[in-house]
């Protein structure tokens, strides 16, 4: 008798097409809109985080302890040769960057803003080297005391390439100096707040202003899997004790808060999109049910029990769920696919895109384990949603239903 | 007690609205119908005969009195017992047909067989055999929005006596046919309740129908005003 239950609520689902059709469009839109905005705002956070931790957050940073609360440049790394060493025999590193670095002020004719001044080695490569709009990194510029800077900044203080301006700062004595520099570079990130408040210049030329030979203040690490960065770096710290060993996620925990509720935040969307969802399937089954009231007494009356006639209303929702959630889940699994190759364009809200620090290009992406989660999510919806319909049937009193023998 | 009797009521009243004003459907009928009759129950509007139906086919519980059927007293069955009582002991024919919209002839008259647990090779079988008996032998794969109304009802007696049912208790089963579709539908009928000597029970303001049953039960305000057997 199950099976001619179920038969009978499948046959029940076509029997007002257009209605179906449109719980069905729904669902399946639904499903479509739920997953396509997990996607896009997984592929948002996934590339800011990627973005920052690629440019501004090193997957793991060190530094001598007190640099980190003072930016005094007399906390530099003690025996950093060494360190540097060691590091470089650890398999788990991919890339190590040392600066030496301090805060100060950059100076044109017409004004000033306040910066953090990196001084870079010549001979290694840095990430802000894809960034250059014109000009080159200072090592490769031929100028003396060369300096580059982001568009945004040069934008503010009003110079331009070959311009002088002035970096100001303090030494290891405490004492305030500073030099001329000449811009030999000019970088244009995603990030407006990065390129307004970075400046780099060669290592030896800071260094020598700071009062320091050849040391540093900072290493920043690339990892080979940034999952186990804080795994890694809580290894680093028992390696270097005396040194302040800080993963991406201690550094910027705004950027952790992201990445953890990323996640949460999806499954927000997903639970909103199947809300409306359910109750349009209610909606739809209580009609359906109104509309056959007589036809659900008679039943009843000829002697079909209450759990028959539970389950055939609970299959007719199951049904309606289970011929659109397919669609709906083919349909945004092409269409994640498609953006996450392509991205989705918004060079049109650059401006306001850059100033929080994301990117203009979106690639949204979904692991294929959220379609299971959601598929589920949905199936447990649409089970949820026939209950109401299928106990109000139960409510029916036969002979009021089917007004009979009169 | 009455070993042919198919139903037996005893003293049945129906009081509806005892809290505030009382309307007295049934004032203590006692009625026995016995295997084999062609019964109808008539009387003017408000008479009481749905109530009557309606008790008889345990979908009504009386105020006072009690109903057996085939020895089974309805009123000490539970919610549960009484609807598979109703499953295998009565046929229901309705005025408007009622059959399932989106279910062809055959398997309108499968389905109460279905419930009843029967196999797919018994219930196809006798479901063809159902239809061939009421003159539809060439119309079982069609859906009820594809038969004419007299068609409609002839599926609804072959779903009626699907079940092996001790009496078919039918609703007003001619008040949507035409005088043709009546007589064919009235001549099956007495066929089936002559052959099988299966026990028909009407409610009918239809003169045809009253003019061949073989007893006519007449009610005026709950009671039983006259009972006639031909």
């Amino acid at each position: 008798m199950v099976g001619n239950i179920i038969k009978l609520g499948w046959k029940n689902v076509w029997r007002n097409k257009t209605r179906s059709a449109v719980v069905i469009v729904s669902v399946v839109l639904g499903t479509w809109a739920g997953i396509f905005l997990s996607g896009l705002f997984v592929g948002l956070a996934q590339g800011y985080l990627d973005n920052h931790l690629k440019l501004s957050v090193p997957h793991i940073e060190i530094s001598e302890p007190q640099f980190n609360d003072l930016y005094s440049p007399e906390y530099y790394i003690p025996a950093s040769e060494a360190v540097i060493s060691e590091l470089q025999e650890i398999t788990f590193i991919e890339k190590i960057e040392a600066e030496s670095m301090t805060t100060g002020l950059v100076q044109s004719s017409r004004s000033s803003f306040g910066a953090s001044i990196h001084g870079v080695q010549s001979d290694t490569t840095h990430v802000i080297e894809q960034y250059i709009v014109n000009g080159a990194m200072p090592g490769l510029s031929e100028e003396r005391n060369p300096v580059l800077m982001g568009q945004k900044l040069a934008g503010r203080l009003n110079i331009e390439m070959g311009s002088r301006i002035v970096l100001s700062f303090q030494d290891t004595e405490g004492e305030i100096t500073g030099g001329a520099f000449r811009v030999a570079g000019i970088f244009d990130t995603f990030s407006d707040p990065y390129d307004e408040t970075n400046v780099f210049v060669m290592r030896d030329d800071l260094n020598r202003l700071l009062g320091l030979n050849n040391q540093i203040h900072d290493i920043k690490l690339t990892v080979d899997d940034i999952s186990q960065a804080q795994n890694y770096a809580d290894q680093l710290k028992k390696q270097f004790p005396d040194l302040s060993i800080q993963s991406w996620g201690e550094i910027a925990p705004e950027l952790r808060m992201m990445f953890n509720l990323m996640d949460l935040t999806m499954y927000i969307v997903m639970i909103i999109v199947i809300i409306a969802l359910v109750f349009s399937i209610i909606n739809s089954m209580l009609m359906a049910v109104l509309e056959r009231t007589r036809e659900l007494g008679m039943l009843r009356a000829i002697g079909m029990n209450k759990s028959r006639v539970f389950s055939m209303i609970v299959w007719e929702t199951l049904f309606l769920t289970v011929v659109g959630t397919p669609v709906g889940l083919l349909l945004s699994w092409s269409t994640v696919r498609y953006f996450e190759v392509y991205g989705i364009n918004l060079t049109a809200f650059a401006s306001a895109m850059n100033s929080y620090g994301f990117g203009t290009t979106i690639y949204p992406s979904l692991p294929p384990v959220y379609y299971l989660n959601i598929t589920l999510l949905i199936a447990i919806a649409a089970l949820l949603s026939s209950l109401y319909p299928a106990w109000k049937t139960l409510q029916l009193n036969p002979v009021e239903a089917i007004r009979k023998f009169n | 007690m009455n070993i042919m009797a198919v139903i037996q009521t005893h003293g049945l009243t129906k009081v509806y609205n005892q809290d505030q004003v009382p309307v007295h459907a049934l004032r203590g009928v006692d009625l026995t119908i016995e295997k084999g009759e062609f019964t109808a129950i008539v009387g003017p509007s408000g008479s009481g005969k749905t109530t009557l139906l309606n008790i008889i086919s345990g979908l009504d519980e009386p105020t006072e009195g009690k109903t057996i059927i085939r020895g089974t007293e309805l009123n000490s069955l539970s919610d549960k017992e009484l609807i598979d009582f109703r499953l295998n002991h009565i046929g229901f024919v309705f005025q408007s047909y009622n059959l399932i919209p989106v279910l062809t002839a055959v398997e309108n008259v499968s389905f109460i067989m279905q419930m009843q647990g029967r196999s797919a090779e018994e219930y196809h079988k006798k479901s063809i055999e159902l239809l061939k008996e009421v003159g539809l032998e060439d119309k079982i794969d069609k859906r009820p929005s594809e038969l004419s109304g007299g068609q409609q009802q002839r599926v609804a007696v072959a779903r009626a006596l699907a079940s092996k049912p001790d009496f078919v208790l039918a609703d007003e089963p001619t008040a949507n046919l035409d005088s043709v579709s009546t007589n064919e539908l009235l001549d099956m009928m007495l066929e089936l309740n002559e052959r099988e000597e299966m026990t028909f029970v009407f409610s009918t303001h239809d003169q045809r129908v009253i003019d061949r049953a073989r007893r006519v039960v007449t009610l005026v305000d709950g009671k039983i005003d006259s009972d006639e057997k031909r």
